[in-house]
């Protein structure tokens, strides 16, 4: 068998690697980028006297550095653009490169004009509050579900330790991608955000049922060593559940159109972080707090205070 | 076996009617149409299909031309329209303001344009209505002209309508003959007068008073329409037999105004009413039960209207009346009335959310133009004080609020207090206020099919590239589990049936954020699956029959399952309520499609594959233990005995 539990300040190391660097980038302006849901920009609604397609167009938006535009087909060969603020001289320079490489005869511009954000910011901040909701009720759910056990609202705190564990690597990951990639984060975002919340708790339930079972069949065995043999036991069923998860994810991105990618990047992301956080993060933090780890690092400073989060 | 059986059959039948329901592009039964030219009749959202793009323009209310209005404006113009298509499930729109004086609307599918253009192309109509509670009404509908004659009779209490009525060629001669008799009656009736009423009434079968009233044929057309409606709202049907189970909250009575010699209003109908009913609207019991007192000479226009107790003979009736009686209908209607008192939201100069200066309690602030403060000034000053009129605020004919007024408003500043006020709500009216203030007019001024916002050359893409990828799972579910891997993917192609079914059912508008939420509902019924395999594989390793090792298997993973998708539920529901309340409906269409999802997943999980397995297990191929265990049966009890998961049987 597997020492998981013995592991687990390595484990510790593996998330404070990956998290900082994304917490970091977050913190310093401008965190992620907001995509033109959020922030408006400017519309150009083209005709195309030469025949072309939806995907070549967006593909030239692409190449033309929208990477988030918006490409929308009014049939006839006139399209509906969506993309961020564009000036009078990013205008032309879009124009002529339509013209030179989809279109020799020509193209002519129908309209141009400044659109608002179709998402209030509003929705960030009430998604912010649900999600908070939907914690606290997730958090009282797992308490009521492990009454059994001995103290079970360690088991509900933490689920929700590595829900925000995997909701930062999102994040974080996200952060990162926007300053380096330019990769932007749209109201799609934050809906494949309350996904990966959903799965990262139901993998964490999942690994924590088998511990109920065991720790009820097993009462003189130590804590550390039931948690250990709970993890073994759902490991097989854990990779196979997100193995399935990934499988899919994977098609879809790779062989999947170009639009919803980014969609797909966060579930995929937060399927990886949440079947991980279950088995590193979540089942040691009860550890750790069984052992008194927790207590111990509180007593030798502040500093360390993020690191017993974990 | 039998019952397991029983189960199969229920489940593929379950699966036949998803099938036909998935299958079929578009069902129509009577009112009930679902389906379109969408791919399998779904309903999806703009982000997957294509839809409506139309632009509006703001307009001057005056010269027509467009209009410069500033931001504010326009915001308001935005959330009126946002707040309207959100309110009216055309689908989750895409709403922009474009430019400096125009708006961008972008609605899913193209089914209801007209309703569409209809709904966004009214401005929001904000309207103060005085509001009276209980009021009698002069129908004036039903006018002099409407009525031929009226005369003073004698109808027959005891005597069947028929008898009295039925012959037609007769009525002139019955309604006479009625008329000598009551000469005769009445001079009886005036021998036992010192009976008491009830006596009276009792026993004296050749008849009552009655006014019999000739109408046209649009009169009697007008006045039959409201004896249905009293019938109605006293819940009683067309014998007058109490409805059941029919609670009526607002009864409404018909009363007839007979002018004569003296003036008398009677209520017509309460004999019908007389009993329990009758009791609750303070109607003397003792009135006879059997007698209709609104009665239409068949195949005729004239009704008979009794006098009850207004008249209790002919010959009172007479003195009363004289020979010209007229009458006048009354409609008191229980409940309450609305009337236009010409304010709207043009008047509204302001409003919003404040706090009450010495209470500090949340109230909403209002501001009139100089119109709007006339006229709501001379309307408090009538109905100040009285709890039985009330300010009526309708936006778009949805009722916002009705207070009462406590005292005369004639500066045009008023402010709206109430028991249930929160911070919340008071910030929502006064921002409902504002945007139906007709920010201003506008006009449609361009309209066009648009694509799909994903493309549909990459939505295309994306469909094969996910059934590749559900492919692979299936294979990877058959290689590693086996046999069970083909029930679990037999039950998993009855869960997307089914899903399916049940959204093009609802429906529920698909969109990217729902195909993430059956993303996820399908990992979690590929979860379920597997968990109760490795739990069935350890228990056949620990040696059981297959049978057992199926039932215990389930049982031990049935809390795992149970609590993972009851937490999602939990999730689930409160991103609904939520969404709800902070007015973020994208939200709620994503919490909707997870929800069933995952119920979903669990009846997959729990009912299907496992009455599958149970059947399988009952057949011949529970002679190959190795064929559901994964890696060929290499671990099973004879090779593996001392697996630690052996000690716990």
């Amino acid at each position: 068998m597997l020492d998981f539990v013995g592991k687990r300040y390595w484990f510790l190391l593996v998330s404070v690697i990956v998290i900082v660097p994304g917490v970091v980038f977050l913190i310093i302006a401008p965190g992620l980028r907001p995509g033109i849901d959020f922030t408006g920009g400017s519309t150009t609604t083209v005709a195309f006297k030469d025949d072309t397609s939806q995907e070549a167009v967006r593909q030239l938006m692409v190449d033309f550095g929208e990477t988030d535009a918006v490409v929308q087909n009014f049939g006839d060969n006139t399209f509906f653009i969506r993309t961020k603020e564009l000036d009078e001289g990013r205008k032309n320079a879009l124009l002529d490169l339509m013209e030179s490489r989809l279109s020799p005869s020509g193209v002519e511009l129908l309209s141009f004009d400044l659109v608002s954000p179709v998402v209030a910011r509003k929705i960030v901040v009430n998604g912010f509050w649900m999600v908070l909701a939907a914690a606290v009720g997730i958090f009282l759910f797992i308490w009521w579900a492990f009454r059994n056990v001995p103290s079970p609202y360690r088991y509900g705190l933490a689920a929700i330790v590595a829900l925000v564990h995997d909701t930062l690597i999102v994040v974080g990951i996200f952060a990162i991608l926007g300053e380096v990639a330019e990769i932007e984060v749209n109201s799609m975002f934050l809906f494949a955000l309350l996904t990966v919340i959903g799965y990262s708790v139901n993998d964490t339930i999942v690994v924590f049922d088998r511990l109920r079972e065991n720790v009820v069949l097993y009462p003189n065995r130590s804590f550390a060593d039931t948690v250990n043999l709970s993890i073994s036991e759902s490991i097989s069923r854990s990779l196979n559940t997100s193995l399935t998860l990934l499988f899919t994810l994977l098609a879809l991105i790779l062989f999947g159109g170009q639009t919803i990618k980014t969609f797909l990047l966060v579930l995929l992301i937060g399927v990886v972080a949440g079947t991980y956080s279950s088995i590193a993060v979540a089942s040691q933090v009860l550890v750790a707090w069984e052992l008194g780890d927790i207590r111990r690092v509180f007593r030798r400073g502040r500093s360390s205070q993020a690191a017993a989060a974990e | 076996m039998r019952r397991y059986a029983r189960t199969l059959a229920i489940i593929v039948v379950i699966a036949v009617i998803a099938g036909l329901i998935v299958g079929i592009q578009q069902i129509k039964i009577g009112n009930f149409e679902r389906g379109g030219d969408t791919p399998l009749g779904l309903s999806l959202g703009l982000d997957l299909q294509g839809g409506s793009h139309l632009v509006y323009q703001a307009v001057d209310a005056d010269t027509g031309e467009a209009a410069s209005p500033d931001e504010r404006q326009m915001e308001a113009l935005k959330e009126s329209i946002e707040r309207r298509v959100n309110a009216s499930g055309l689908g989750e729109p895409i709403i922009q303001i474009l430019g400096k004086r125009q708006l961008l609307v972008q609605l899913p599918g193209i089914r209801d344009l007209a309703r569409a253009k209809d709904l966004i192309g009214e401005t929001a109509q904000l309207v103060f209505r005085h509001r009276t509670l209980e009021v009698a009404r002069v129908i004036d509908e039903l006018t002099e002209e409407d009525i031929v004659s009226v005369e003073l009779g004698l109808f027959a209490a005891e005597a069947p309508p028929e008898g009295v009525v039925s012959e037609p060629a007769e009525t002139p001669a019955a309604e006479a003959e009625a008329e000598a008799t009551g000469e005769s009656g009445g001079t009886e009736e005036a021998s036992t007068e010192e009976a008491t009423a009830t006596e009276v009434e009792a026993e004296t079968p050749e008849g009552l008073p009655g006014l019999f009233v000739e109408f046209t044929d649009d009169g009697a057309a007008k006045f039959g329409q409201l004896v249905d409606r009293l019938r109605e709202s006293l819940g009683l049907d067309e014998e007058n037999n109490p409805v059941e189970a029919d609670v009526v909250p607002f009864p409404s009575r018909l009363a007839v105004s007979v002018e004569g010699i003296e003036s008398r209003n009677f209520e017509l109908g309460y004999a019908i009413l007389a009993g329990p009913l009758g009791l609750q609207l303070g109607i003397d019991p003792r009135t006879p039960v059997s007698e209709p007192f609104i009665k239409r000479i068949e195949e005729s226009n004239t009704y008979v209207l009794s006098l009850g107790n207004v008249a209790e003979t002919l010959t009172v009736a007479r003195e009363t009346f004289g020979d010209e009686p007229k009458v006048f209908f009354i409609e008191e209607i229980q409940g309450k009335v609305d009337e236009d008192i010409g304010l709207t939201g043009e008047n509204l100069a302001n409003a919003y959310a404040d706090q009450h200066q010495t209470t500090g309690l949340p109230i909403i602030a209002i501001e009139f133009d100089i119109e709007g403060t006339r006229i709501f000034g001379e309307l408090t000053e009538r109905i100040a004080g009285l709890s039985d009129h009330q300010v009526a605020i309708f936006l778009d004919e949805d009722e916002l609020i009705s207070p009462e007024v406590t005292t005369a408003i004639t500066a045009g500043t008023a402010i709206i207090q109430g028991r249930d006020f929160t911070l919340d709500r008071v910030r929502d009216l006064a921002l409902l206020l504002e945007s139906g203030r007709l920010p201003i007019p506008i006009e449609l001024i361009a309209e066009r099919d648009v694509d799909a916002i994903l493309g549909a050359d990459s939505l295309s893409k994306s469909v094969v590239a996910g059934l590749v990828g559900l492919s692979l799972v299936l294979l990877f579910m058959v290689l590693y589990y086996r046999l069970p891997g083909v029930i679990a993917s037999v039950a998993l192609v009855f869960y997307a049936l089914l899903l399916l079914a049940i959204f093009k059912i609802l429906p529920i508008t698909l969109t990217l954020s729902g195909v993430g939420a059956v993303i996820l509902s399908i990992g979690m019924a590929v979860d379920a699956n597997i968990l109760i395999f490795e739990r069935m594989k350890e228990e056949l390793r620990a040696g059981r029959t297959l049978m057992s090792s199926i039932n215990i298997g389930f049982n031990r993973a049935w809390p795992a399952i149970r609590d993972g998708n009851v937490s999602t539920l939990i999730t689930c529901a409160i991103l609904f309520y939520f969404s709800d309340q902070l007015g973020t409906t994208a939200v709620q269409g994503f919490a909707s499609a997870l929800a069933i999802g995952v119920l979903l997943s669990m009846f997959t999980a729990i009912v299907v594959s496992r009455t599958i397995l149970r059947v399988t297990a009952n057949t011949l191929l529970s002679h190959r233990l190795e064929w559901f265990v994964p890696s060929g049966g290499a671990d099973l009890p004879q090779q593996r005995a001392a697996a630690p998961v052996a000690q716990r049987s």
